[in-house]
C-alpha cells in the first residue's frame, strides 16, 4: 500500500464534502448505535463516580488509617480492589467497549443490528461487575490481583462478554468494502484477546489451577495483558481514529503503523514479570519481560512519530477541539507511561522502586493519563453524534481537561517522587522499616489533593454528559470548541 | 492491510506466543515441585497447611492484607532485604535466605504482594519467641502481665493486639485496624483466655472483654505459620546451619528444573 492510497476514505473527506449518501448512511448508523452505545457510556460514567469515591478512600485512608476503619467492607484492604475492579471492569472496559462498537461500525460502515440485545450485553456487564464488587466488599475476594472478584460474578461477566462481543465481530462480518483500516486491527484484536485472557487466567487460577508461586505469574501476565492488549489496544485504536478524523487529513504512514502494531502485540504482551524481579522464579521469565520492556520502546516510537506526523502543522487545533486535546494528551501519556515503565524495570533501579508506590504511579499513568483521557476524547466525539446536540458549556470541558491533567500528572508526580524515597529507605536496613513509612506520607497527602482535582473532574464530565442525555445540549451544527474560532479552523471537521 | 487471515492469524499468534512464554513453559518447568525431605525421608518440607492456616490465608486475602506487605525475600545481590531486621526485635533480620518456588507450592491463593507499605512477612511465625513455639500452653495463662506482652513480640497474642490497634504499637504506623475481626463482650464470670490485653483509649469498659472471632484466630494462625527459615537444596542459605540436605527428590520434569531458579544463576557475588 503506497503512502498516498491510504485508506483513510472517511477521514479525508471534510464532512462538508462528503456526499451526501455518506452522510445519510452516517447517520443510519449512529441512529443505530444511540441505544446501546449511550447506555455503555452512561453504565461506564456512573462506575467511574462510584470508582473516583472509593479511590478517595483508599489514598486518605493512607494517611488517615482510622478514618471509617471499623466496618468491614469500608476497610482499606478491600476498598483498594473494589476500586481497581470498578475502574477496570465497570469505568474502562464499558467506555472502552461503548467506543470499539461505535468505531467498528462507521468503518466498517454497516449499522449495528438488534441493538437492543447489545443492551442486555450490557446490562449482564453491569450485573458482573456489581456481583464482583459487592463480593470483594463483603469479604470475599480471590487474592489475585485484578482478578479478585469471585468466579460467580467471572462467569456472568464472560458470558455478558462473549454476547458484546459476538456483534463487533458480526459488524466485522458484514463490513463493507475490502480495506481494513488500522483502528480495526487493534479493534479486532483487543475483542478477541480479552476473552482469550480472561478464560486463560480464569482457568490456570480456578479450575486447573497452577501450582504455588505460578498463579501469581499467571495474574501479572493477565494484568499486563489486560492493560495492554485489551484497554491498551482500544486506546491505540481511537487514537489511530480520532486524530486524522478530527484534523481531517490522513494518518502519515501506513507502514509506520504496521509495525507499531505487530511490534506491539509481540512485545507488550510478553511484560509483566518485572514486577516479581528477583522473585522466587526462574530467572528468564523476568529477564525476559525486562527486555519486552525495553522492546516496547519500538511500537511507542512507532506510533508516537506517526501521531507527531500526521499532527505536524495542526497543533493548534488542540486549542479548539476537545476531542483532539484529550486523545492527543492521551497518546502522548502512552509514550510518558512505557518510558516510566522502562526505568522502574531495570534491575538497578527496580531494586529501590519495586515495591514502592512508584509502581502506583506507572498503573495510572497506564489506566488514567493514557487509556481513560483517549476514552474521554471519544466521547466528547461520539456522545453529540448519538443524542444530536452539541456540548452544551465550553468552560465545562475546559475544567474537566485541566481538572483531569493536573490531577494525574500531580499524582505521578508525588508517586514517583514519594516512592524513589521511599524505596531508597527501604533498601537502608540500617534504618527502621517504619522511617519509609514516614518518608512517604507527605507525599499520600499531596496525592490525596490530586484525587480531589480528579474527582472534581470526574463529576463536572459527569453532569456535562447528564445534560446530554437529557437532551440539553445546544442545538447546533457548529460542534463546541473550546475558544472561540477566528477563522480558518471552522474549515475543519471538529 | 490486505486480507483477513493474516490479521487473524498474527492476533492469535501472538497472544499465543505470550501465553506460551509466559504461563506454560515455566508451568513445565516449575509447575509440579514436590516437598523435599532428607534421605531417610524425614524433615519434610514444606509441609501443607492446617485447616487454620489455610481458611487465615483466605482471611489475608480477602482484607487485602496482600496489597501491603510481601511475602518474598530477594537474594542477597539483588537487594537488602536479608540484612534488615524486624522493627521490634532488633537482630531478627527479616530473612536468611532468599524464597524460592518450592516455598509456596501448597499456597492458594498465593500472595506474595508487590508492594511494601508494610513490612515482608515471609518469615512472620519464625519471628515469634522460641519459647512460645516449644510450649504453646503458656500463651493461655489466665493474665498474662500486659508488661511482658510488651516485651514479647510476634506472640500471637502481640498479633492480635497489634490487629486491634496497630497504633498502639507503634504511633506512627498507617495499617487500618481490623476491629471488624474482633468482638466486645461482657465478661461472663471468667475472663476469657483469649481476650486481648489492651491498655488507654483502647481498652473495653470494666466489665467488657476484647476477643478475637474465629477469622481472626485464623488469620493469625496464618501469620504465625509463615517461615521460610528451613534450608532448600536449590537456595543458598544465610548464616544459619546449612541443613543436611541432599535433595534427589529433585522434580521430575527436566534436569535443569531445581536448579532453574534464578538463586544459582549467575549473581556477582557480594
Amino acid at each position: 500500500m503506497s503512502a498516498p492510497g491510504i485508506p483513510l476514505k472517511e477521514s479525508t473527506i471534510p464532512a462538508s464534502a462528503a456526499s451526501d449518501v455518506e452522510q445519510v448512511e452516517r447517520a443510519l448508523i449512529d441512529a443505530s448505535t444511540r441505544v446501546p452505545v449511550l447506555m455503555f457510556y452512561a453504565s461506564a460514567i456512573i462506575w467511574l463516580l462510584i470508582g473516583t469515591v472509593m479511590a478517595g478512600f483508599v489514598s486518605f485512608k493512607l494517611h488517615a488509617p482510622d478514618w471509617l476503619s471499623d466496618i468491614g467492607p469500608l476497610t482499606w484492604g478491600r476498598m483498594r480492589p473494589a476500586h481497581m475492579n470498578v475502574m477496570v471492569y465497570g469505568w474502562a472496559s464499558m467506555a472502552a467497549m461503548g467506543t470499539g462498537i461505535w468505531i467498528m461500525a462507521r468503518l466498517c460502515r454497516t449499522t449495528l443490528r438488534h441493538p437492543l440485545l447489545l443492551v442486555a450485553g450490557g446490562g449482564f456487564w453491569n450485573l458482573g461487575v456489581l456481583l464482583g464488587v459487592s463480593g470483594i466488599l463483603l469479604g470475599q475476594s480471590t487474592g489475585y490481583q485484578w482478578l479478585e472478584f469471585p468466579p460467580y460474578a467471572a462467569v456472568v461477566l464472560f458470558v455478558a462478554y462473549l454476547l458484546i462481543m459476538s456483534w463487533a465481530v458480526l459488524m466485522f462480518r458484514f463490513r463493507y468494502g475490502e480495506q481494513i483500516y488500522i483502528t480495526q486491527w487493534y479493534l479486532l484484536g483487543a475483542f478477541l484477546w480479552f476473552p482469550w485472557l480472561y478464560a486463560a487466567a480464569q482457568l490456570m487460577l480456578f479450575v486447573v489451577p497452577v501450582q504455588g508461586v505460578l498463579q501469581a505469574a499467571v495474574t501479572c501476565w493477565y494484568a499486563n495483558n489486560l492493560l495492554f492488549l485489551w484497554l491498551g489496544a482500544i486506546a491505540l485504536g481511537i487514537a489511530y481514529y480520532m486524530i486524522p478524523k478530527v484534523i481531517g487529513r490522513p494518518v502519515y504512514s501506513y507502514h509506520l503503523a504496521a509495525i507499531g502494531f505487530w511490534t506491539f502485540a509481540l512485545f507488550s504482551s510478553w511484560m509483566g514479570m518485572q514486577r516479581l524481579v528477583d522473585g522466587p522464579f526462574p530467572a528468564w521469565m523476568i529477564t525476559a519481560s525486562i527486555a519486552a520492556t525495553i522492546l516496547a520502546l519500538v511500537p511507542v516510537a512507532t506510533v508516537g512519530l506517526n501521531h507527531h506526523m500526521t499532527m505536524q502543522g495542526y497543533f493548534p487545533l488542540m486549542r479548539y477541539s476537545p476531542t483532539l486535546r484529550f486523545t492527543v494528551f492521551g497518546a502522548m501519556s502512552y509514550t510518558v507511561f512505557s518510558v516510566v515503565g522502562v526505568l522502574i524495570s531495570l534491575r538497578s533501579i527496580a531494586r529501590y522502586v519495586n515495591f514502592s508506590q512508584a509502581s502506583i504511579a506507572y498503573s495510572h499513568l497506564g489506566l488514567y493519563a493514557f487509556v481513560t483521557m483517549t476514552l474521554f476524547g471519544s466521547m466528547y466525539y461520539i456522545v453529540p453524534r448519538l443524542v444530536g446536540r452539541e456540548w452544551r458549556y465550553a468552560s465545562l470541558i475546559k475544567l474537566h481537561f485541566w481538572g483531569s491533567a493536573y490531577g494525574i500528572g500531580l499524582m505521578t508526580l508525588m508517586l514517583l517522587a514519594g516512592g524513589l524515597a521511599q524505596g531508597i529507605n527501604q533498601d537502608t536496613p540500617s534504618l527502621p522499616f517504619i522511617e519509609s513509612v514516614q518518608t512517604i506520607e507527605p507525599y499520600l497527602r499531596g496525592r490525596s489533593l490530586s484525587g480531589i482535582l480528579l474527582t472534581f473532574a470526574h463529576f463536572i464530565f459527569a453532569f456535562h454528559f447528564g445534560l446530554m442525555l437529557l437532551g440539553l445540549g445546544r442545538a447546533s451544527t457548529v460542534p463546541t470548541f473550546l475558544n472561540p474560532v477566528e477563522t480558518e479552523g471552522s474549515e475543519v471537521h471538529l | 492491510m490486505k486480507g483477513l487471515a493474516p490479521l487473524l492469524l498474527g492476533i492469535f499468534g501472538t497472544f499465543a506466543f505470550s501465553w506460551a512464554g509466559l504461563t506454560l513453559i515455566p508451568n513445565m518447568q516449575i509447575g509440579q515441585l514436590s516437598p523435599q525431605s532428607d534421605e531417610e525421608g524425614t524433615d519434610i518440607y514444606p509441609m501443607p497447611p492446617s485447616g487454620m492456616v489455610d481458611r487465615g490465608r483466605h482471611v489475608y486475602a480477602a482484607n487485602g492484607c496482600a496489597y501491603c506487605h510481601s511475602v518474598w525475600l530477594r537474594p542477597e545481590y539483588a537487594a537488602n532485604d536479608l540484612e534488615r531486621d524486624r522493627d521490634y526485635a532488633p537482630k531478627l533480620p527479616w530473612g536468611v535466605r532468599r524464597s524460592a518456588p518450592r516455598d509456596y507450592i501448597f499456597d492458594r491463593p498465593v500472595l506474595l504482594g508487590k508492594e511494601r507499605m508494610g513490612p515482608d512477612l515471609a518469615n512472620m511465625g519464625k519471628a515469634a519467641p522460641s519459647e512460645e513455639e516449644a510450649a504453646p500452653a503458656a500463651s493461655p495463662t489466665p493474665t498474662p502481665s500486659p508488661a511482658k506482652l510488651a516485651q514479647e513480640t510476634y506472640t500471637a497474642a502481640w498479633h492480635h493486639r497489634h490487629l486491634y490497634s496497630p497504633r498502639s504499637i507503634n504511633i506512627d504506623s498507617n495499617m487500618p485496624a481490623y476491629r471488624f475481626l474482633y468482638r466486645k463482650r461482657p465478661i461472663g464470670g471468667e475472663r476469657s483466655a483469649d481476650a486481648l490485653e489492651l491498655t488507654g483509649d483502647d481498652a473495653p469498659p470494666a466489665g467488657w472483654e476484647i476477643v478475637p472471632t474465629f477469622d481472626a484466630q485464623c488469620l493469625v494462625a496464618y501469620l504465625m505459620s509463615l517461615d521460610q527459615s528451613h534450608p532448600l537444596s536449590e537456595v543458598k542459605s544465610g548464616a544459619p546451619p546449612a541443613g543436611p540436605v541432599a535433595s534427589p527428590a529433585a522434580p521430575p520434569p527436566s534436569p535443569k528444573a531445581p536448579t532453574a531458579s534464578p538463586a544459582t544463576s549467575p549473581p556477582p557475588a557480594k
